[in-house]
C-alpha cells in the first residue's frame, strides 16, 4: 500500500517537474512582457508594471496592425491551400490503386529526410526567376504540398470506411463530391488536427520568409521580433511583449480546437 | 419478365479470376439470395451488379437494359451494407434523402419520400438522431430506409445481419421478410448464413469458388442438392458424409458397403456409378429412424448429446467417423452410451468421388 502510493507520488513529482520545465520560458516570457529590460536580465521574476510602456514603446518601433496583418494573410492562405491539396492527394494516395502508388510515395517520404538548408537556394532562385520574389506567393507556395500532411492524411484515411464512399458512389455522387460532402466532414478532426500543425509552422515560420520578404511593409511577426533583438541595446521587455503577442493566436487556435486534436491525433472517425 | 439477368459475368484481379462465369436469371419481385463460404465471391458478385466494381466479362441487364458501364446511380439499385455505412455527419433524415438530394429531387418531394420510408420502418421518432445516438438494429433500419427512398427496381444486400447480435438478427430477419412482402420489390441478398438464406428467399444461389454450384428454391436444394457441397452447405446440422464403395449394380439401384462400418451394405435407388468406385452416402441427421425402421441399422458410440427441448442432437461415431443424429421422440435414449440408428435407402443421397450426385 505504502510502496504504490510512494511510486504514486514519484510519478506526480516527476510529471510536476516535466510540465513545470515545459511551462516555464511561457511564465517567464509573460511576466518579462510586464518589466523593464534591466528588471529582466537580472533576473526579476515577479509582475512588474512596465506593461503599458512596453506596449507603447513595441507601438512606436512596429507597425502591429500591418505586421499581423501580414502573418495573418499569410498563415491562414497558407493553411486553408496546404489543407486542400495536401488532404486531397493524402486521400487519393489511399483510396486509388495504382502500381506505381507506392513507389511515388516512397519518394516523397525520402524528399522529407532533406533538410530546408539544402533546398532554400535553389527554392530562391526558383522564386526569383518567377518574379516572386518579396511577394506573399513566395513564402506561400512552397509550403502547400507538404509531405508530413500528405502522410498525416493518408494515415488517416486508412481508417475512413470503404462502405461509406461506396454508399456514396450508389447515392450519385461523383468522386469530388465524395470528398467535399462525405470524406471532408467525416474526417473533421483529422482536419483540426492539421489546422493546427499546418497553422503553427506557417506562423512561426522564420527561415523562408527572412528570404524571400524583403521591404519592411511584407515582413511577418516573427521577422519582426528578430530585428528588435538586433538593435544596440535591445529592450527585453518590448521583445517579450512581442513573443507573448505572437504566441497568443497559435495558443487560442489550439484551445479552440484541442478536442478535436486530440481526437485526430488518436485517428477517430466517429 | 425477368428483372436482372446475368450472362457469363467474369471478374479478374490482374490474373487471378474471382468470378468464373456466372449465369443467372432473377424474376421481378423475386428474393434472391447469394450463399457460400467466405471467399466463394458472393460479395464481389453483388457489388458488379451495384457497379462497385467493374465487369471484367459478360453481361449484366436490369429491367432488359445493359448495364455494365452504366454509373451505380443510375442502375435502378439501392444497397443496404453490412457496416451500415451510414453518413456519420447527418441526421436520419438527412441520411435518408441525401441521394434524392443529389438527384436534385425538390425538396417537398424529397420530405415526402423519406416520410413514406420512415413511417414503413417505424424510423418517425429518430429522424433527428446522429447514426452515433442510434443502436446497432437502428441503424441498420435507418440503412435500410435509405434504401427505400430511393424506390429502386433492386434492392441489393451485402451481409446486413452479420453485425447485429443473434436475437436482433431473428427480428430484422422477419422484418426484412415483411418489407419484401410489403415493397413488392426485387431483392438480392448475400449471406453465408444458410439458415437467412433459407428462410428468406423465394430462390438461392449457392456459390463456391467463383462458380454457381447449383441454383434453386430453398427447399428444392435441401431436398434435391446436385452436390455434396450444397448438401453439405444447406441444412442445419450438416448433413452426415459416410465413405462406402460400390459394390453392386443392378438395373435401377446401387448398393455400397460402408467402410466404416465393417462393410455394411445399403442398397439404393441410383442407376449412376460403376461397382469398385470410391463414393460417399449422405444422410441428414433428421433422417436417421430408431433401430430397425429403414433399410440399415447402424450402432453408434455416443459422443456428447444436445438437448434443446423439443429435440436432440446427438453426436456419435463410428471409428473416426463423426455423425450427428437428430431425435425427436427417442430423445431420452441418447443419453446412454450407444445407440442404433436406421438409415432408409429413399432418404439417402450417393456422391461419387468429384463430389456430384449420383442419381
Amino acid at each position: 500500500m505504502n510502496m504504490a502510493l510512494l511510486r504514486r507520488s514519484a510519478t506526480y513529482a516527476l510529471l510536476s517537474l516535466a510540465a513545470f520545465i515545459s511551462v516555464f520560458p511561457f511564465i517567464w516570457m509573460a511576466l518579462g512582457a510586464t518589466n523593464k529590460s534591466i528588471d529582466i536580465v537580472t533576473g526579476r521574476l515577479s509582475l512588474g508594471s512596465n506593461l503599458l510602456v512596453n506596449f507603447r514603446n513595441l507601438l512606436a518601433q512596429v507597425d502591429l496592425v500591418r505586421v499581423f496583418g501580414n502573418s495573418f494573410l499569410i498563415a491562414i492562405i497558407s493553411t486553408l491551400l496546404t489543407l486542400a491539396v495536401s488532404s486531397l492527394a493524402g486521400y487519393g494516395f489511399e483510396i486509388f490503386r495504382s502500381r506505381v502508388r507506392e513507389r511515388v510515395f516512397q519518394l516523397l517520404l525520402l524528399f522529407l529526410s532533406i533538410p530546408f538548408a539544402a533546398l532554400m537556394v535553389p527554392l530562391f532562385v526558383l522564386i526569383s526567376r518567377a518574379q516572386l520574389n518579396n511577394t506573399f506567393t513566395a513564402v506561400i507556395l512552397p509550403t502547400i504540398a507538404s509531405i508530413f500532411i500528405i502522410f498525416y492524411f493518408r494515415q488517416a484515411t486508412k481508417a475512413f470506411p470503404g462502405d461509406l464512399r461506396d454508399a456514396a458512389r450508389v447515392d450519385g455522387l461523383k468522386e469530388w463530391q465524395i470528398f467535399l460532402f462525405v470524406y471532408l466532414p467525416t474526417m473533421r478532426s483529422t482536419y483540426a488536427a492539421a489546422t493546427i500543425i499546418v497553422f503553427m509552422g506557417a506562423w512561426n515560420n522564420y527561415l523562408w520568409p527572412l528570404i524571400v520578404l524583403q521591404t519592411p511593409e511584407n515582413k511577418t511577426i516573427t521577422l519582426v521580433i528578430s530585428t528588435l533583438t538586433a538593435a544596440y541595446t535591445p529592450d527585453y521587455g518590448v521583445i517579450l511583449l512581442a513573443t507573448v503577442l505572437a504566441t497568443l493566436p497559435t495558443l487560442i487556435i489550439f484551445f479552440v480546437l484541442q478536442r478535436q486534436f486530440v481526437q485526430g491525433m488518436l485517428g477517430a472517425v466517429k | 419478365m425477368s428483372s436482372l439477368s446475368l450472362k457469363g459475368i467474369r471478374k479478374s484481379y490482374g490474373s487471378m479470376e474471382v468470378i468464373k462465369g456466372v449465369d443467372l436469371d432473377i424474376e421481378a419481385k423475386e428474393f434472391v439470395v447469394f450463399v457460400g463460404p467466405s471467399g466463394c465471391g458472393k460479395s464481389t458478385l453483388l457489388r458488379m451488379i451495384a457497379g462497385l466494381e467493374p465487369i471484367t466479362g459478360g453481361d449484366l441487364d436490369i429491367g432488359g437494359k445493359r448495364m455494365n458501364d452504366v454509373d451505380p446511380s443510375r442502375r435502378g439499385i439501392a444497397m443496404v451494407f453490412q457496416t451500415y455505412a451510414l453518413y456519420p455527419h447527418m441526421t436520419v433524415r438527412e441520411n435518408m434523402g441525401f441521394a434524392l438530394r443529389f438527384a436534385k429531387v425538390p425538396r417537398d418531394q424529397i420530405d415526402a419520400q423519406v416520410n413514406a420510408a420512415a413511417k414503413i420502418l417505424a424510423l418517425d421518432p429518430l429522424m433527428n438522431r446522429y447514426p452515433k445516438e442510434l443502436s446497432g438494429g437502428q441503424r441498420q433500419r435507418v440503412a435500410i430506409g435509405r434504401a427505400i427512398v430511393r424506390n429502386p427496381q433492386v434492392f441489393l444486400f451485402d451481409e446486413p445481419l452479420s453485425n447485429l447480435d443473434a436475437e436482433l438478427r431473428v427480428h430484422m430477419r422477419i422484418e426484412i421478410a415483411r418489407l419484401h412482402k410489403e415493397l413488392q420489390t426485387t431483392i438480392i441478398y448475400v449471406t453465408h448464413d444458410q439458415v437467412e438464406a433459407m428462410t428468406l428467399a423465394d430462390k438461392i444461389v449457392v456459390l463456391r469458388d467463383g462458380l454457381v454450384e447449383q441454383i434453386g428454391r430453398p427447399l428444392d436444394l435441401y431436398d434435391d442438392p446436385a452436390n455434396q457441397f450444397v448438401a453439405g452447405f444447406i441444412g442445419s446440422p450438416q448433413m452426415n458424409f459416410l465413405p462406402a464403395s460400390i459394390v453392386e449394380k443392378a438395373g435401377d439401384t446401387t448398393t455400397v458397403a460402408l467402410t466404416n462400418h465393417d462393410g455394411k451394405r445399403l442398397t439404393l435407388p441410383v442407376a449412376a456409378g460403376k461397382v469398385g468406385d470410391a463414393v460417399t452416402v449422405g444422410v441428414r441427421a433428421e433422417h436417421f429412424g430408431n433401430a430397425g425402421s429403414g433399410n440399415l441399422d447402424l450402432t453408434l458410440a455416443v459422443d456428447v448429446a444436445e438437448h434443446l427441448g423439443s429435440t436432440s442432437y446427438v453426436y456419435a461415431s463410428a471409428g473416426s467417423e463423426r455423425v450427428v443424429v437428430e431425435r425427436e421422440e427417442s430423445r431420452h435414449e441418447s443419453n446412454s452410451d450407444q445407440i442404433t440408428v436406421s438409415i432408409s435407402a429413399d432418404k439417402a443421397y450417393l456422391f461419387n468421388a468429384a463430389g456430384q450426385r449420383l442419381r
